[in-house]
């Protein structure tokens, strides 16, 4: 196998960022020893961050053109999905779906705005449109 | 402020090397892959019903908090694991703990590590670390993925340690705090042996364990068939982020392991452990061949014989191995 070791992150402060790897040798040794993973890790690292920023892009362009509601993009943008937004907000997974729509978020009230709000960590007037 | 003198050292699985360096702080040497072995970390699961990333969970470790568990109860050290619902009473006893001199692991949430690196920061709740000091309100946190101990605020803290989610941490911590002099560690590698052999081969489920592994190779086959070849190359990159990502120390545990076996054989003097080390680490080396050649089909770089069937008998042949090598195990 021809994997050569790539620098995997790009914010590598010092090389801090290397890892412990095992690993077999053809003597029949198990090695260990402090390095970057290979290239092949780099391509499915890359691969679910393209998904991630696909996915939010869709949802930016179905709430620009009013088919769904500004949670949806930043439910994507904090790579969230229905359920793990209900618990981070404490509401029921039915209504979050619910919410997701731009006609029923409109109608939503103040308090329950907060919750969203303080669950992506930004303010209220920040939730009402996307960037 | 208050720092204990707690040695950082770097670890392929975040959870057995917490659990190594927790008990070396109080004088026990054990290494991380003995840690890991007796802990029984060594699974395998297929859950396709359960998402995680838009993409069906395949783990290759037991549940979270399992290790050290095991890990200490086998060898008879005395630990406390402590889950709150309160986030000021968790921090709370968290200082406490901390004044009485004993450093804390705990379980945290991935997505507002600071320190963590950027690629990795996804909603992943079975992360572990350790907290060894804190000054007002900055935290001395030793984490096994990075190379040097590293800080981080009280905000941060409280808001990883209560990381909502899949396997919600709900601010779970953990430290042992009567740990023994000397420790006969042999019953305890062989009972993990044991444990670790029951799991893969003993379960009549056919989603862990071998037939796990078979169950997903004849799911890779109608991948791209059922689900398009941009989902299907989608799924296949899960199951190899899993398999080589952070925390396994590469191909899916099968080193580390590999690396326990060799060990135990030189402390219970048994050559035919020696001989089962060296059938892991050949079948650990298959499962990097297989990521490797399942990388270069997400690339879409794949030679047309490389496609989802070639894998998935790779696959097949990975669980007849490790079929044979476990029942080995089970009859000793």
């Amino acid at each position: 196998m021809e994997d050569e070791p790539e620098k995997v992150y790009t914010d590598d402060r010092h090389g801090q960022y290397r890892e412990m790897l095992y690993g077999y040798d053809k003597d029949g040794n198990f090695t260990k020893q402090v390095g970057y993973h290979g290239a092949s890790e780099r391509v499915i690292l890359q691969q679910v961050w393209d998904e991630f920023k696909d996915r939010i892009e869709d949802a930016r362009q179905k709430v620009l053109s009013g088919k769904a509601s500004p949670i949806l993009y930043y439910m994507e943008k904090n790579l969230l999905n229905a359920q793990d937004l209900a618990t981070h907000t404490g509401i029921c997974v039915w209504f979050v779906k619910r919410h997701l729509k731009p006609g029923a978020f409109q109608r939503l009230s103040e308090k329950k705005l907060k919750r969203y709000a303080e669950a992506f960590n930004i303010t209220i007037d920040q939730l009402r449109k996307v960037e | 402020m208050i720092k204990l003198n707690f040695e950082h050292r770097q670890a392929g699985h975040c959870e057995s090397g917490v659990t190594s360096n927790l008990l070396n702080y109080y004088g026990l040497k054990i290494s991380e892959p003995m840690a890991f072995g007796i802990g029984a970390g060594l699974f395998f699961s297929y859950l396709p019903f359960l998402k995680m990333q838009h993409a069906p969970v395949t783990s290759f470790r037991v549940w979270p908090g399992m290790v050290f568990k095991r890990a200490t109860s086998e060898l008879g050290v005395k630990s406390g694991i402590f889950t709150f619902r309160s986030k000021k009473e968790s921090m709370d006893k968290l200082k406490s703990t901390l004044d009485s001199g004993i450093p804390v692991g705990m379980q945290v949430g991935t997505f507002h590590l600071p320190f963590f690196p950027p690629e990795y920061r996804m909603h992943y709740n079975m992360h572990n670390m350790v907290v060894y000091g804190y000054d007002h309100d900055t935290f001395f946190v030793s984490d096994t993925l990075v190379e040097k101990p590293v800080e981080i605020s009280y905000d941060d803290l409280v808001r990883v340690r209560f990381a909502q989610g899949t396997f919600a941490p709900r601010g779970r911590m953990y430290y042992p705090y009567d740990v023994p002099e000397s420790v006969d560690i042999r019953p305890a590698i062989l009972s993990g042996i044991k444990k670790t052999a029951h799991n893969m081969v003993g379960i009549p489920i056919p989603l862990v364990g071998v037939n796990g592994i078979r169950y997903l190779s004849r799911q890779m086959r109608t991948w791209e068939k059922r689900y398009g070849e941009a989902k299907a190359s989608y799924y296949l990159g899960q199951v190899l982020r899993m398999e080589e990502e952070i925390g396994t120390a590469g191909a899916g545990f099968r080193f580390i392991y590999g690396a326990f076996l060799e060990e135990s054989a030189e402390v219970l003097n048994k050559p035919f452990l020696r001989e089962m080390a060296e059938e892991m680490g050949e079948n650990a080396n298959k499962w990097r061949e297989f990521s490797y050649l399942g990388s270069r089909n997400c690339k879409k770089r794949a030679k047309p014989e490389e496609s989802y069937d070639m894998l998935a008998d790779m696959l097949y042949a990975c669980a007849g191995r490790e079929e044979k090598i476990f029942k080995k195990l089970s009859r000793m």
